[in-house]
C-alpha cells in the first residue's frame, strides 16, 4: 500500500519534459503505463520550469535518443496513433449524440488521433476518479464535474492548469466571469465552465396564477407563500420542495438560507451558519411543507421535476429541464409554465442562483498533453458546442458570446418559443454561486463537496420540519458538524 | 371420478399460484406497459395502467441510438464465464469438503466465509489496484475474476450442502462396482446433484449479471462495459431520469433472462422424484 | 498388516486427491482477495484522504471515535432490525412460494422462472420502480388503495417513521427472497417421495407431514441460506442508500452506508476502513456463534 503511495506521488512531481514531438508506442485500450506516459507527452509551448540547462537536460538527452531509435525501428514509422480519453457524466442519448459529432469532426481535422469517450455517473466519479488516480490511469479529459469537486482535486495537486485552453478558446469570448469561479491567481485556472446551469429558479404555472388572480410571479419568501395558499386546493399543490436525506435537500436548502440572507460559511471560511438569517429561512422552508405533497419527506431532483411537469403543483424548484420535460410529457401546460429567480426574504436581499458550473479539467499525469488540450479547446467550437447545447436547451447555458448571439443557437424551438425564460436563466446562471464560491467575496471552499455529501444540512431540514425542533438548537449543532469537516 | 377432481384441483391451484406469481412479477408488468407508453403517458395523474397508444420507439432507440447491444453482450459474457468458473470449481471443492478427509477441512470452509464479510466498498480500490498491476484492468476478465471470488464461498457453502444429502452409499456402491473416485463421481455424485448445481449457477449468474459498485470502477471503455453501469451512466443522472428508455432498457434484461431460466428450470426437477405430485 | 498399510496409503492417496480438489478454491482466495482485505484492515489504522490514498498513521484512533460516537451504534441498531425483519420475511415467504411452486400447476416452469424477476432485476431500476409506484401524486400503490376505498390520502411510504423501516424490509423480502424459493425447491426436488407415501399411509396429515418430513429434510439447506442471507442482508447498501438515504435523519442508516459516506463523501478511508472491519467483526462473532449452534 505505502509503494502505491510513494509512487503516486513521485509520478506527480516528475516533469513532462521531452524533446521532440514524436510519440512512440501505441497506446492501446484505456490505460496508460505509468513509465510511457511521461515519454509520450510533446513538448508543451509554454516554457518548461525544470529545463535548467536551457533545454538539453541528461534526461531529455536519454528520452530524445530514445524517441530517436524508435523512430528508425520499422514498426514505429507508420503513422503512430494516439487516444485521448474522455470522461464525462453527463452523456444521455441526445448529448451523446452531440459528443459523437464532435468526436467526430476532431478525428477528422486531426488524423492519427482517436478520442474515446467513457461514460462516469454523478454517482460514480468520486470512486472511478479515486481509482484512477491511484492507479495511475487517469482519462486525459473529464467534464461536467461540479465546481466543488474541481475545487477539491485541485487542492490535492490532481490536476493541471487550464489557462492555455482559455487562451486557445478566447479569453474574451467567455462571458465575462465565467471562468471566475475556477480562477486560483491572475493567470491560473484549476479548469473553464463547460455550459451554465442555473439550477434553482422558481417555475410557475401562469395559468394558475391567473385563476388565483396573481398578477405576476412571486418575487418575496411573502408573495410566495400567498401565492401557494391561493393557488392550492383541488388537487393541486402549492409546491413541490424536497425534505429528504439527500443532496437535492441540501443543495436547496443552501439557497434558501442565503435568499434569507444568510450563508453557510464565512467569506474567510469560517462557520456561519449558526444565525438570525438561517433561523429564518429554516422555519420558511418548514412553513412550506404544508403545500407540498405528503411524500415530499422522500423526494429527490426527479420528484419535483416531475411533480410540475405532472401537472399537480403550481410551483417548483428546478432547471431548465423543465421545459424539456414539459414539452415532452405534457404538453397541455406547455405554454403555461415560466420561470424566474427564487424568491428571497425581502426585497434588498439579492436573489441566489445555485449553479455547480459544470467544468472541464485535464487531470496531471495522464500524458499526450497538448492533443488533449487541443481537443478540450475543440469542445467549444461553435458547430459542436451548440450542439451540445441543443441537448439540453434551457438545462445546459453557453458560456461564449459568440454562441449566445449566434442565430444557430436560437435555431432551436425550445430557446425560441422560450425566449424571456432562457434569457433570465442565463443571467441567474452567470451571476450563480453554490457552496464551494458562495459570493464573490468568499475564498475558495474545498470541503464543499465534503459538506454536501455528508447529508448534515439535509439532516438539519429534517430536524426542524419532521421532528420540530428547534431551529436554532439544531443550527449549532450543525454549524459544530460542519466545523469538524472543515478541519478535518 | 378422481381423475376430474385432480384435473379441477390443478386448476384451481394454478389460479392461485398465478395470483401470487403475478402480484410478485406486477412491476414488471408495469415496466413492460410503462415502455409501450409514449413520454407524455409517463406521469398522469391518477395513473393509467394500459397505454392509450403502443409504441415501439423507445426499443428502436435503445437499440440504435445506443451502445445497449454492446453492453448486453458484454453482460451475457460476464454471467456466463463467471457461473461456469465457479460452478466447477464449487463442485469440486464441495466434493471434497463433504467427501474425503484431510487436515483442516472443517476450519477451510469456515475461513472461506469470513473473508466475505467485509462489504465490497472498502475492498474496491485494492481489487482495482491488484487489476492494474496485473494488467488487467479494464477488461471482462478482471471483472470476471473479482465475480468469481465474491460468488465462490456462497457458491461453496450451497453446494456443501446439496452434497451433504446425497447418501453416501451411492459413491460406495458405485467403487465396488469398480470405478475410481472421480469416475463415481462423474457418474453417480453429479446427476444427484444436478438440482443443487442449478440453483447455484443461477445465483452466480444473477449475481454477475446485476453487479454494479466492481462494474463501475474495474471498467471504464465502452466497448467492455456491461449492462448495469452502461445503463445506469447513459440513462440515470441527478438532474434527469430518461425513464422511458430505462424502462425499455431493463425489460429487454429481463425478459430473455426469464425465457431462459424458464428453460434451466427443467434441470432443476431432474434428480430423483422429479415432478411427483406432493400431496 | 499388509491390509492396513494398503488402507493407509489409500487414505493418503484420497487426502490428496480432496486437497486437489479443493486447491482451486484456495488458489482464488489466496491470489485475489487476501491483498484487498489486507489493505482494508491496514487502511483503517490511518487517516486516508481517498482520492490521493495518502494519509498519516493514527493506530485505533478512528476504531475509539467511531466507538464513542452514538451514530455508530444507532446505525448498528438499524441494521440488526433491517436484517431480522428483511430474513425473517424472506424465510417465510421463500418457503411458502417454494412449496407452492413444487405442486403440480399450469406453466409451472414459467412461474418458477417469473418468481425470480425481483432477483435478478438491477437493484437501482427496482428502486426507481418501486419509489414511482410509491409515489404519493402519480404513484399506482396509492391510487389502487385509495380507489379500494382503504386509503383516503396517500401514504408517505418512505419518508417517516416506521413506513420507512417498514417499506424497506418489505422491499428487501420481495428483492431477494427468490433466493430462499429457488434453493429450497432444489431441495425438495430431492426428498424421496417414498417417505411421503408411507406417512400417508400412516395416516399423517398435509401439516404434520410437513411438520415432520419436509421441515427436517430442509433443516441444513435452511442453515445454510440463513447463513448465507444473513451476511448478504448484512451488508446491503444499494437498496436503502437508494430508497431512503438513511433517512429520516439517520432512522434507517445502516453500517454500510456508514462505510460509504465515510469513504466517498467525506473522503476518509481510513475510517471507513474501521466501519468496515468492525462490521466485519460484528458478523464474525454472529457466524462463529450460529455455526458452533448449528454444528450440534
Amino acid at each position: 500500500m505505502h509503494s502505491r503511495i510513494i509512487q503516486a506521488n513521485l509520478h506527480l512531481s516528475k516533469p513532462s519534459v521531452t524533446i521532440g514531438e514524436h510519440m512512440f508506442a501505441k497506446r492501446t485500450f484505456a490505460h496508460s503505463d505509468r513509465e510511457q506516459s511521461n515519454y509520450m507527452s510533446i513538448e508543451s509551448e509554454s516554457p518548461q520550469p525544470l529545463d535548467v540547462h536551457g533545454g538539453v537536460t541528461r534526461r531529455s538527452v536519454l528520452q530524445g535518443a530514445a524517441a530517436l531509435s524508435a523512430s528508425m525501428l520499422p514498426f514505429s514509422v507508420a503513422r503512430a496513433s494516439t487516444t485521448i480519453r474522455w470522461w464525462s457524466t453527463q452523456s444521455s442519448p441526445e448529448q451523446f449524440a452531440a459528443y459523437k459529432y464532435q468526436i467526430k469532426t476532431f478525428e477528422a481535422a486531426h488524423p492519427g488521433v482517436k478520442v474515446l469517450f467513457e461514460r462516469t455517473s454523478d454517482e460514480g466519479y468520486p470512486m472511478q476518479l479515486a481509482a484512477a488516480f491511484a492507479g495511475g490511469s487517469m482519462p486525459n479529459l473529464i467534464t461536467h464535474l461540479p465546481s466543488f469537486a474541481v475545487a477539491n482535486y485541485w487542492d490535492a495537486g490532481l490536476l493541471l492548469p487550464f489557462d492555455d485552453v482559455i487562451k486557445a478558446v478566447g479569453v474574451d469570448d467567455f462571458n465575462s466571469g465565467a471562468n471566475r469561479i475556477y480562477q486560483i491567481d491572475a493567470d491560473t485556472h484549476s479548469a473553464a465552465t463547460l455550459g451554465n446551469t442555473a439550477a434553482n429558479m422558481l417555475w410557475v404555472r401562469s395559468d394558475l396564477l391567473e385563476k388565483a388572480g396573481i398578477d405576476r410571479p412571486p418575487s418575496t419568501w411573502d408573495e410566495l407563500r400567498t401565492a401557494c395558499q391561493k393557488m392550492h386546493g383541488r388537487g393541486i399543490y402549492g409546491a413541490a420542495l424536497p425534505y429528504a436525506k439527500n443532496s437535492a435537500t441540501t443543495l436547496i436548502i443552501i439557497g434558501f438560507i442565503h435568499q434569507a440572507g444568510g450563508q453557510i460559511l464565512s467569506a474567510d471560511l469560517d462557520v456561519a451558519i449558526d444565525s438570525d438569517e438561517a433561523v429564518n429561512a429554516l422555519e420558511f422552508y418548514h412553513s412550506m411543507r404544508e403545500f407540498c405533497p405528503v411524500g415530499a419527506t422522500n423526494y429527490s431532483w426527479g420528484e419535483i421535476l416531475s411533480a410540475f411537469t405532472s401537472g399537480a403543483t403550481a410551483t417548483s424548484l428546478y432547471s431548465g429541464r423543465v421545459l424539456i420535460n414539459v414539452n415532452n410529457q405534457n404538453p397541455r401546460i406547455a405554454e403555461h409554465v415560466t420561470c424566474r429567480t427564487y424568491p428571497t426574504i425581502a426585497p434588498d436581499v439579492k436573489p441566489w442562483t445555485y449553479n455547480d458550473f459544470p467544468s472541464v479539467f485535464i487531470p496531471a499525469g495522464a500524458g499526450d498533453l497538448e492533443i488533449t488540450k487541443k481537443f478540450a479547446a475543440w469542445l467549444y467550437r461553435s458547430d459542436g458546442y451548440i450542439r451540445q447545447i441543443h441537448a439540453a436547451p434551457g438545462h445546459v447555458l453557453p458560456v461564449l458570446k459568440s454562441v449566445t448571439t449566434s442565430p444557430q443557437y436560437r435555431d432551436n424551438e425550445i430557446i425560441r418559443r422560450y425566449q424571456p425564460e432562457i434569457e433570465r436563466m442565463d443571467s441567474a446562471a452567470r451571476a450563480g454561486h453554490n457552496l464551494g464560491w458562495e459570493t464573490p467575496l468568499h475564498k475558495t471552499n474545498v470541503k464543499a463537496g465534503a459538506i454536501i455529501n455528508s447529508g448534515i444540512l439535509a439532516e438539519m431540514v429534517q430536524r426542524v420540519v419532521l421532528n420540530d425542533e428547534a431551529p436554532r438548537a439544531v443550527l449549532a449543532k450543525t454549524a459544530k458538524r460542519i466545523e469538524a469537516i472543515m478541519k478535518s | 371420478m378422481a381423475m376430474r377432481k385432480k384435473g379441477s384441483h390443478k386448476i384451481l391451484y394454478s389460479i392461485f399460484g398465478w395470483t401470487v406469481v403475478l402480484l410478485i412479477s406486477f412491476p414488471l408488468l408495469w415496466m413492460i406497459l410503462t415502455s409501450l407508453k409514449p413520454q407524455s403517458e409517463l406521469f398522469l395523474i391518477p395513473p393509467s395502467l394500459l397505454p392509450s397508444e403502443i409504441t415501439f420507439e423507445h426499443y428502436v432507440r435503445l437499440i440504435h441510438e445506443t451502445p445497449f447491444l454492446t453492453y448486453l453482450k458484454n453482460s451475457i459474457i460476464l454471467a456466463v464465464g463467471t457461473t461456469v468458473v465457479v460452478v466447477v470449481i464449487a463442485t469440486l471443492g464441495a466434493h471434497s469438503l463433504v467427501r474425503f478427509s484431510y487436515p483442516g477441512r472443517k476450519s477451510l470452509a469456515v475461513l472461506v466465509l469470513y473473508t466475505y464479510l467485509l462489504p465490497s466498498v472498502v475492498l474496491i480500490i485494492p481489487l482495482y489496484l491488484l487489476m492494474v498491476k496485473v494488467g488487467l484492468s479494464n477488461t471482462l476478465v478482471s471483472l470476471i475474476i473479482a465475480y468469481t471470488t465474491f460468488a465462490l464461498p456462497f457458491a461453496l457453502w450451497l453446494l456443501r450442502s446439496f452434497m451433504a444429502a446425497i447418501p453416501a452409499d451411492l459413491e460406495a456402491a458405485a467403487m465396488i462396482d469398480g470405478a475410481t473416485r472421480m469416475q463415481a463421481f462423474f457418474d453417480v455424485i453429479l446427476p444427484q446433484a444436478i438440482p443443487g448445481i442449478i440453483s447455484t449457477a443461477l445465483f452466480t449468474a444473477i449475481l454477475a449479471w446485476n453487479e454494479y459498485l466492481f462494474a463501475m470502477v474495474l471498467i471504464n471503455n465502452d466497448e467492455v462495459r456491461p449492462l448495469t453501469t452502461g445503463i445506469m451512466s447513459m440513462l440515470v443522472s441527478s438532474f434527469n431520469i430518461e425513464w422511458s428508455l430505462l424502462m425499455a432498457a431493463s425489460v429487454m434484461m429481463s425478459v430473455p433472462l426469464i425465457i431462459v431460466f424458464a428453460f434451466l428450470q427443467k434441470y432443476l426437477t431432474r434428480g430423483f422424484g422429479a415432478g411427483a405430485i406432493k400431496g | 498388516m499388509i491390509v492396513t498399510r494398503k488402507r493407509l496409503s489409500l487414505d493418503a492417496k484420497y487426502s490428496i486427491l480432496g486437497a486437489i480438489l479443493i486447491a482451486p478454491t484456495i488458489l482464488v482466495f489466496c491470489t485475489i482477495i487476501v491483498y484487498p482485505l489486507i489493505a482494508a484492515i491496514y487502511l483503517s489504522l490511518f487517516s486516508i484522504y481517498t482520492p490521493t490514498m495518502e494519509g498519516q498513521w493514527v493506530g485505533f484512533d478512528n476504531y475509539a471515535q467511531l466507538l464513542a460516537s452514538g451514530e455508530f451504534w444507532r446505525s448498528l441498531l438499524n441494521n440488526i432490525i433491517w436484517t431480522a425483519g428483511t430474513l425473517s420475511l424472506q424465510l417465510v415467504f421463500g418457503i411458502l412460494v417454494a412449496l407452492m411452486l413444487h405442486q403440480n400447476m399450469l406453466f409451472r416452469s414459467l412461474a418458477r422462472s417469473l418468481i425470480l424477476f425481483p432477483y435478478f432485476l438491477s437493484t437501482v431500476v427496482a428502486v426507481l420502480i418501486w419509489r414511482w409506484m410509491f409515489n404519493d401524486l402519480y404513484g399506482v400503490l396509492n391510487h389502487l388503495l385509495m380507489w379500494a376505498g382503504i386509503l383516503d390520502m396517500p401514504v408517505d411510504w418512505l419518508g417517516s417513521m416506521p413506513n420507512a423501516m417498514v417499506s424497506l424490509i418489505f422491499i428487501g423480502a420481495w428483492k431477494y427472497f427468490p433466493f430462499v424459493v429457488i434453493v429450497v425447491l432444489a431441495r425438495l426436488q430431492s426428498i424421496p417421495e417414498s417417505l411421503y407415501e408411507a406417512a400417508t399411509m400412516d395416516g399423517a396429515g398435509r401439516f404434520a407431514r410437513f411438520i415432520d418430513i419436509t421441515l427436517p429434510q430442509l433443516k441444513d439447506v435452511l442453515i445454510v441460506i440463513i447463513l448465507l442471507r444473513t451476511i448478504w442482508d448484512f451488508k446491503e447498501f444499494d437498496l436503502i442508500y437508494l430508497l431512503t438515504g438513511g433517512g429520516p435523519i439517520i432512522s434507517t442508516q445502516t453500517l454500510p452506508l456508514m462505510v460509504y459516506r465515510e469513504a466517498f463523501a467525506l473522503n476518509q478511508m481510513g475510517n471507513a476502513s474501521a466501519v468496515a472491519v468492525l462490521m466485519m467483526l460484528i458478523m464474525l462473532v454472529f457466524m462463529t456463534l450460529y455455526l458452533r449452534k448449528t454444528e450440534d
